[in-house]
């Protein structure tokens, strides 16, 4: 209807660029048009013009304006016309450009769609059918095969759909390399847009603007599928400490089985960690769910989180995906410093007692001039502690995490408090202070070098701010997905668990959480009418993190409640690992994504450190990388420059499976440590996801080249659309644009309208 | 009619408030050696309302009659009986928590707390417990599981004057109720209880104010100290018990120059001792 209308194909006018022919200087039209403006006012509205036969009244108003307004029209159209419009566009030289036909040839296009055909095949039909022998007579076709790269093939034959993942953007960068030796004048993109690598990045689309090559695409598959479930991904941590409950946040969505339940399981290898019923919300919502299982001991444990098949699900290869966590071996050390005897130290004590895992190290103020140092059983006894809190960096610094209690701030030296906030910092340990009545406010942290440190503000106040006096206590709604406070492993009845807790014997108020902070759990003091004060509250801080749990009255969740219950232990020990379990050591290997799919590159990522913890920007790292079937390869890391003591280098790997990496790094002779890492590279995975045609990322593609995006059943205007294009051989066209129908209907339905009008009035 | 049902609710709501609280406030008894009703005799300390983070509990216990026969001028026993708990009650105790905020950094109340095994959660808000004359105390089959129950959560009992062979059997009588299946141990030298704030490798008897007109540092058979104790499965000593001395006894009389100070300096630097194993195990 378009191109008999307006008698050339959209693509002239999208792509062409207005001119007037006639050479006559524009203002001449303008004048023009005034003038005839001017005139027909005249005509219509001079004296004596509707005389005689009454039509004084009968043109009156607006009637006038409306035919005054349809002849100067008239007159605007054919002065227009006399200027000679007309569209300059650049059209390919026949026979001398070069059209590359792209076919995604990537396992997504084995997708069986409509009547049990498949994307590969649709594509092949389109083609053979006609759509390259009008390219050919036209341009010289260049056929393309693409998946995760893009190579050049003879015959269709060659379009298997066995690809292992899809790369547009990769395989387009290939293509435009071409152009700088070849004329290309057109891209033509069979694809159902299934990108595995991210999207098609800036750069690439710049290139191609660059060039000015269009780039078209054609959609195959279905945009939405009528019955599927697809996990998008699954979050866990890379890294754990071992017997640790974790979280597997799966990212889910689904068409068709909108409000109904199903179990998310996740397992290693053939057993199953945990399970997980849950409803699912509405069609094409992503749903995020989390699900706890246990670490285990040590080791690396690939972890995969799946969802049975539903009944008529289309795509099944999508209801799983694994991931890697690395549990190490590792015993995290804990000083413990209380300034009081009281029952909340000897019971967190007891709490933490059987956790295989922490190493606490208690330092007790028992009379006003001695300590009571206690390590818990086998552990070295030799903790480098010589004689109270330490005072050296790497008395403090062999330890993770340190826990203060009741200590009044004056008992710390300023080169101690300096020390403490040192090994927040820069060390990246965890600190957590407990309430008391040395403690925060009441100890004077607020004029204290730990004061920055604080995840509070603290009150500004003359009132004793520790209180013995019962406390309810309640959790947040960060406290219900928080791992340090699930007692309970289902999150409903985790919240009615610390609802029926035995109250804390005394609470304290530990001010206003600060910006950076999160509030995990309130207390509620008795008899303050409803009053909620922090209870938990948790910040990260510099490179480690910090905590208040502003009581010292927990313990009577261990004395109140039956001996089997294990709530006050489970609290203690996941609160302890919290604070422990990120504290890195001298030298931190990592790569972003320990499960690759369908992709060789990997990235390493060191960080060093000396033994005070500062950067240590000239030391000599290596990754010695041991792989599947006797893989072996040391690859030196190189500084990165604008980050000093990070180290980094890239690495393809030669074949799927599993990759240890153990870094090294010196300075000079010394040794400054070392750390192991493991990754995992999986095939033939990728193209499972994401099989919906992605007609946004085609449509935005060709949009944003100059191209157009067809459903297969308009494919047979490429041939015509893909002549006009500024790439490759191009010659400059004139098309003429008065002789356009629309034209023609255009100044017959000026008339008409007038005529009819006239006559509707009565004053023709 | 009206007035019947508000008062019907403020009894009821009290009583919530009691249950919700389960913190019994402190109160005075009646003892067989001192007449705490008489403030002139034994006066409340100033501070007994403050709030502290730790008190010393003391059990009250249904006894066995006399075992050894002896009975006052007002033909009440004098061993054995109600009120055979509160033998130096509370001059004992409270002389007792002085020497603990003076050689202590423990915050402690000045005055005790009284508690019972009687099936209510109250025992457990005191997980430090204290038990006099064990060696007359009769305790119920229900007394004993509870006495089980606050052991196995955490708590601490601490068992002193009784003396020779007829009263261990007594003890024992009970206490097998609490734990049938666990050894009574003599406590080695080398145990931390007796090292956490003083060395005490060189423990004597420590007699009661009997040694004043016997003469002797024994009672009946009991002619040596023994300090034992029953651990749980971590190692930990859940009752540490003191049997054939009388400490409860030195502490009472620890401000009578009559009373040597030898025995009342060790009698304070084991309690401290006890207690602090106490809060750091």
């Amino acid at each position: 209807m378009f191109e008999f209308l307006f008698k050339y194909p959209s693509a002239v006018f999208s792509r062409g660029t207005f001119v007037l022919l006639s050479g006559w200087p524009m203002w001449v039209l303008g004048a023009g048009l005034l003038a005839a403006a001017a005139l027909l006012a005249w005509m219509v509205w001079r004296p004596g013009a509707s005389q005689g036969r009454g039509m004084e009244r009968r043109m009156g108003g607006w009637r006038a304006v409306f035919v005054w307004l349809m002849q100067t029209a008239m007159a605007a159209l054919l002065l227009f016309l006399l200027w000679h419009p007309a569209l300059s566009v650049a059209t390919l030289k026949p026979q001398q450009n070069i059209v590359a036909v792209v076919v995604d040839d990537s396992g997504s296009m084995a997708t069986p769609d409509e009547n049990g055909s498949t994307r590969k095949d649709a594509a092949v039909r389109i083609l053979n059918s006609s759509l390259i022998k009008e390219l050919q007579g036209k341009f010289q076709v260049r056929l393309y095969r693409m998946s995760d790269h893009l190579e050049r093939i003879e015959k269709l034959e060659q379009v298997t759909a066995q690809g292992s993942a899809t790369h547009i953007g990769e395989s387009l960068k290939q293509v435009v390399e071409d152009a700088n030796s070849l004329p290309i004048g057109a891209v033509v993109l069979l694809s159902d847009g299934a990108d595995n690598s991210g999207g098609i990045d800036l750069d690439t689309i710049s290139d191609i603007r660059r060039q000015r090559i269009p780039v078209h695409t054609i959609g195959f598959g279905k945009e939405k599928m009528a019955h599927d479930l697809e996990i998008n991904d699954v979050e866990v941590p890379s890294r754990a400490l071992p017997e640790s409950r974790l979280a597997a946040t799966v990212h889910l969505h689904q068409r068709g089985y909108a409000g109904q339940k199903v179990k998310i399981n996740v397992k290693e290898g053939n057993k199953i960690l945990a399970s997980q019923e849950i409803t699912l919300k509405p069609d094409g919502v992503e749903q995020v769910e989390p699900v706890l299982f246990s670490a285990g001991p040590a080791g690396v444990k690939t972890i995969q989180a799946y969802v049975d098949p539903l009944p008529n699900e289309e795509n099944l290869r999508n209801n799983s995906v694994m991931q890697l966590v690395s549990v190490d071996d590792r015993k995290p050390r804990i000083l413990y410093f209380e300034g009081e005897p009281r029952w909340e130290f000897k019971f967190l004590r007891r709490a933490v007692e059987d956790d295989t895992t922490l190493r606490l190290t208690t330092d007790l103020r028992t009379t006003p001039d001695k300590l009571y140092r206690q390590i818990l059983k086998d552990q070295d006894p030799n903790t480098n502690l010589v004689d109270g809190f330490p005072t050296k960096v790497q008395e403090l610094f062999d330890y993770e995490g340190l826990i203060l209690g009741s200590v009044d701030q004056a008992y710390l030296k300023p080169a101690q408090q300096q020390l403490i906030h040192e090994f927040v910092d820069r060390r990246g340990g965890g600190l957590l202070l407990m309430g008391g009545r040395d403690s925060l406010a009441d100890g004077g942290y607020a004029q204290s070098g730990l004061n920055d440190l604080l995840p509070t503000v603290l009150p500004d106040t003359k009132k004793k701010t520790y209180v013995i006096d019962g406390a309810d206590v309640e959790l947040t709604a960060a406290g219900r997905e928080s791992l340090i406070t699930r007692i309970e492993e289902n999150p409903d009845k985790n919240v009615e668990r610390w609802k029926k807790l035995p109250y804390l014997m005394n609470f304290q108020d530990p001010g206003t959480p600060k910006p950076g902070a999160t509030v995990l759990a309130n207390s509620i003091p008795k008899g303050g009418g409803g009053n909620k004060l922090p209870l938990l509250i948790v910040e990260p801080y510099g490179r480690g993190r910090t905590a208040i749990f502003a009581t010292a009255g927990s313990w009577r969740w261990q004395m109140l409640q039956p001996v089997a219950d294990m709530s006050h232990e489970i609290f203690y020990r996941q609160l302890l690992r919290w604070l422990v379990s990120d504290t890195p050591k001298r030298v931190k290997v990592s790569t972003p994504h320990p499960l690759i799919s369908d992709d060789s590159h990997v990235k390493l990522r060191t960080e060093v450190r000396d033994s005070t913890y500062l950067p240590s920007g000239d030391a000599t790292v290596e990754a010695h990388i041991l792989g599947p079937d006797g893989i072996t390869e040391t690859v030196d890391m190189r500084p990165e420059p604008l980050e000093q003591g990070v180290y980094v280098a890239d690495w393809t790997t030669p074949k799927a499976g599993s990759y240890t990496v153990e870094v090294s790094a010196k300075h000079g002779q010394d040794d400054l440590g070392s750390d192991t890492l493991t990754f995992r590279r999986e095939d033939g995975v990728a193209e499972n996801f994401h099989v919906e045609q992605n007609r946004d990322l085609l449509e935005k593609l060709s949009s944003e080249t100059g191209g157009r995006y067809y459903r297969p059943d308009e494919a047979g205007r490429i041939s015509k659309d893909i002549t006009y294009s500024e790439a490759g051989i191009t010659v400059r066209e004139t098309r003429d644009l008065w002789d356009m129908p629309v034209i023609f209907l255009l100044i017959a339905g000026l008339r008409a309208a007038e005529w009819t009008a006239r006559r509707k009035w009565g004053v023709i | 009619m009206r007035l019947r049902m508000v008062f019907i609710a403020v009894l009821a709501s009290f009583g919530a408030w009691g249950v919700l609280h389960a913190q019994r406030p402190f109160r005075e008894y009646e003892g067989r050696e001192y007449n705490t009703s008489e403030q002139d005799e034994f006066p409340l300390p100033a501070d007994w309302g403050q709030k502290t983070e730790w008190t010393r509990a003391r059990l009250r216990y249904p006894a066995v009659g006399t075992l050894h026969g002896w009975y006052d001028y007002r033909g009440q026993p004098v061993d054995g009986g109600p009120l055979n708990w509160t033998i130096d009650y509370p001059r004992s105790d409270r002389h007792l928590l002085q020497g603990v905020r003076r050689l202590t950094r423990i915050d402690t109340r000045s005055v005790e707390q009284i508690v019972d095994l009687d099936g209510d959660d109250d025992v457990y808000n005191w997980p430090m417990m204290y038990a006099v004359e064990v060696g007359h105390w009769n305790l119920t089959d229900e007394m004993a599981d509870q006495l089980r129950e606050f052991l196995l959560r955490g708590g601490f009992l601490m068992v002193d004057d009784f003396h020779g062979t007829l009263e261990w059997n007594v003890f024992l009588r009970s206490m097998n109720k609490v734990f049938p299946d666990r050894k009574i141990v003599d406590l080695d030298n080398k145990d931390p209880i007796f090292h956490v704030i003083y060395d005490l490798d060189d423990r004597f008897q420590v007699p009661g104010w009997q040694w004043s007109v016997s003469g002797k540092t024994y009672e009946y058979d009991g002619f040596d100290p023994k300090w034992r104790a029953i651990y749980d499965d971590h190692g930990r000593i859940m009752v540490a018990i003191c049997h054939n001395m009388d400490l409860g006894d030195a502490w009472e009389w620890s401000d009578d120059p009559r009373y040597p100070e030898k025995w009342a300096s060790l009698a304070y630097r084991i309690a401290m001792n006890y207690f602090m194993y106490d809060l750091t195990h």
